[in-house]
């Protein structure tokens, strides 16, 4: 009997050593990753960030897991600076966006397009593609002549946007918005482009850029 | 059925019926019954004389809206029509329905001390509350590290940085921020910018940007300190009354789920409520008649009570155009937080008899906030999140299983077998909300607050953006649909 309690005794010890011991882990790993987080925020000046009003949409350092909402990570300065523009004078027409860059002076424009065109793009990594309609997609990528503008690996230039592993819902949404004239770009070129496209089209389109995986700078 | 008034004679007999109870009856402050005689024997007083025109016309179904025909209703006046472009009522409160009997909330759920007009409301409409559950530890997620730790109801804030917020909200009225006495050194600052001053701890930044993501709709930066005290000023001057659960804002659920307030309110309408349909365009808000075009005809009436949030104004075309403050007030006015709801449904909420109280918080992860959302008596177990937008994959299935991961992380492997996932992103479900809470920006309120409230013509601004206490939860819709009733019988009596 005593040896069974004292047998218990050990047990329940050894229990309480590995809880107690995996907590104190627990907690050294979550101290680390707030003091590597903090060094990394950090290193784009002292907390809290204007870029911080981004993160909910377009996700961390501007890579977005979201097929709605789009990646702004490596996207030219020159476009970013643009669109925000559009987006505040209301040229550029989207409800969530419009109120917010209404907020923002032409110097926080400046450092948030700088800020972002400066961050490296990630893989559309949640996107599945089928090769079938990618196939299709890339041959009307090439008919269309997209990287006239958006540059060889599409990864945009100047005012053009990057494409390449951009969301797939949101390349679709904006291939739709050129078609039925809701959005305009400056140069009339996508209207001009998707005027040629049938519903089909613009899917198998969106669906080879979201497949794209990004070329490294 | 396009294009033509519609009519209601049946509004018309129910006036004249009311007129011969009504003289004798006092009711709900002679306000109420006087404004609908008035109007009900306008022919007399040379007013225009047509059946097919309504008193008032209500758009939006949501809390605000229905408290508002609610209230006219119950002053005896039947000449309304409420107009919601949804197919549902309720707005910003949706229940999801779990099967069973039971529910989780998808949209705006609790309500906390202070915020009596929502509880008197519920009280009257028989809908009962019960604490959300928060006894037992809290899982703090961040990289590989956990932590459980019993942090008491609250969210482990600092209290002595909210009790300097406490104290500075005494200055910024809730219904007026803009009459504050020291509103223009509070205007020009973000909440960010007077949060940089208070020495925070790189460990508890985290904390503040989620508590703002989530009571706000933005990161401090691009927050109104001067909105954000008035927000701590409707809590009674408390921030822990705000920004906590136990005794706070987040504190009480309602038995049924909080959309159950407006079923019941819609139950009373019958058919002066018209679901999925949207109005497009207001004409002649600055005559005697006001018509609304809608998906399903005309509409006129003396009165509009607008129980719509202001940024949805903008989707209306209104002629002739409304006044140029009223109209910069509506294009600034913030839309950009259109919150992402999920509920992981599972057997049992296990996770209690391990002293665990079912919250998750995940530094720099994809659940902002996650907590026990069970119902009443803990019968089925449900973890509802916000969770940020760009970092949970669109795809459900996608979604589900990264969720399961954090939470068995946080609570266990049982976590990784639930029995349901719902996943709601407002910003995407339809076009009729666009946004959540308000994250108000520095100067908004230097520049638009004395356009809140004046009604344009025969337009009343309703809605929990147009309260003067608890803007912006569902304790300010109903403050807001009551004030709008007010508002339009005390005006139908002068006409």
């Amino acid at each position: 009997m005593k040896k069974k309690i004292v047998l218990g005794l050990l047990a329940l010890a050894a229990v309480l050593l590995t809880l107690y011991g995996r907590d104190l882990m627990g907690f050294y790993y979550l101290l680390e990753h707030v003091e590597a987080t903090t060094e990394a925020y950090e290193a784009e000046g002292p907390w809290p960030h204007v870029a911080d009003s981004c993160y909910g949409c377009h996700g961390a350092n501007g890579n977005s897991q979201n097929q709605r909402y789009p990646s702004l990570a490596g996207q030219p300065a020159g476009y970013l600076t643009g669109q925000l523009q559009s987006f505040a004078s209301g040229r550029r027409n989207f409800a969530n966006m419009q109120p917010l860059a209404m907020t923002l002076s032409e110097a926080q424009i400046s450092s948030l397009a700088a800020y972002f065109e400066r961050q490296t793009p990630l893989k559309n990594h949640w996107f599945r593609a089928d090769p079938q309609v990618q196939k299709k997609g890339e041959a009307l990528a090439a008919s269309g002549a997209c990287v006239a503008c958006h540059g060889e690996k599409l990864m945009g230039q100047m005012q053009f946007p990057r494409l390449a592993g951009q969301g797939y819902d949101y390349l679709l949404a904006q291939l739709d918005a050129f078609a039925a004239d809701q959005r305009i770009d400056p140069t009339g070129s996508m209207k001009a482009v998707t005027a040629n496209l049938s519903a089909d089209d613009r899917k198998a389109l969106a669906h080879y850029l979201a497949a794209l995986a990004p070329a490294n700078k | 059925m396009a294009d033509k008034p519609t009519s209601n004679s049946s509004f018309g007999l129910q006036r004249r019926q009311l007129l011969k109870i009504a003289g004798a009856s006092a009711a709900i402050g002679g306000l109420g019954l006087g404004a609908s005689l008035a109007s009900a024997s306008e022919s007399s007083q040379g007013g225009v004389q047509d059946e097919s025109i309504l008193d008032v016309a209500i758009i939006g179904a949501g809390i605000a809206g229905l408290t508002a025909a609610r209230d006219l209703q119950n002053a005896g006046n039947h000449s309304f029509v409420v107009l919601e472009a949804r197919d549902r009522v309720g707005g910003r409160v949706l229940n999801h329905d779990l099967g069973s009997g039971y529910i989780s909330e998808v949209g705006g759920q609790w309500i906390g001390p202070g915020q009596t007009a929502v509880a008197d409301l519920a009280r009257e409409l028989s809908v009962d509350t019960f604490p959300t559950y928060y006894e037992g530890k809290t899982v703090v997620l961040g990289g590989e590290g956990r932590v459980a730790i019993d942090l008491h109801g609250t969210f482990g804030t600092d209290e002595t940085i909210g009790a300097k917020l406490s104290a500075l909200s005494r200055d910024v009225p809730c219904g007026a921020p803009w009459k504050s006495p020291r509103l223009v050194e509070l205007d020009k600052l973000s909440a960010g910018d007077w949060l940089a001053q208070q020495n925070i701890k790189p460990e508890d930044r985290q904390g503040w940007d989620t508590s703002f993501l989530l009571t706000c709709g933005v990161s401090p930066a691009k927050m109104s300190l001067l909105h954000f005290l008035s927000m701590i000023n409707s809590a009674g001057c408390d921030y822990m009354k705000l920004d906590s659960i136990k005794d706070s804002a987040q504190g009480t659920r309602f038995v049924g789920g909080s959309q159950l307030l407006c079923v019941k309110m819609a139950e009373q309408l019958g058919e002066k409520l018209r679901l999925s349909c949207p109005v497009r365009e207001i004409t002649d808000w600055d005559r005697e008649v006001v018509t609304l075009r809608t998906d399903q005809g005309l509409i006129r009436a003396r009165r509009v009570i607008v129980a719509i949030h202001p940024a949805l104004c903008n989707q209306v075309k209104f002629q002739p155009a409304l006044p140029a403050g009223r109209a910069a007030l509506q294009q600034a006015w913030p839309a950009h937080s259109p919150a992402r709801k999920t509920a992981m449904v599972y057997k049992r909420p296990f996770w209690r008899e391990k002293g665990l109280n079912g919250h998750t918080i995940q530094i720099k992860g994809q659940v902002l906030w996650a907590w026990d959302n069970s119902p009443p008596g803990g019968e089925i177990g449900v973890i509802n999140a916000f969770v940020v937008n760009a970092l949970l994959p669109s795809d459900l299935k996608d979604a589900q299983r990264e969720l399961t991961q954090i939470y068995a992380r946080s609570l266990g492997e049982e976590a990784l077998n639930p029995i349901a996932y719902y996943d709601h992103d407002w910003g995407r479900a339809d076009p009729w909300s666009l946004t959540c809470v308000s994250a108000i920006p520095p100067g908004f309120w230097s520049s638009h607050g004395e356009s809140l409230r004046p009604p344009c013509g025969n337009l009343i601004w309703s809605g929990t953006e147009t309260a003067e206490i608890w803007a912006g939860y569902m304790d300010g819709a109903v403050r807001s649909g009551h004030h709008s009733a007010l508002q339009a019988l005390s005006s139908l009596r002068r006409v």
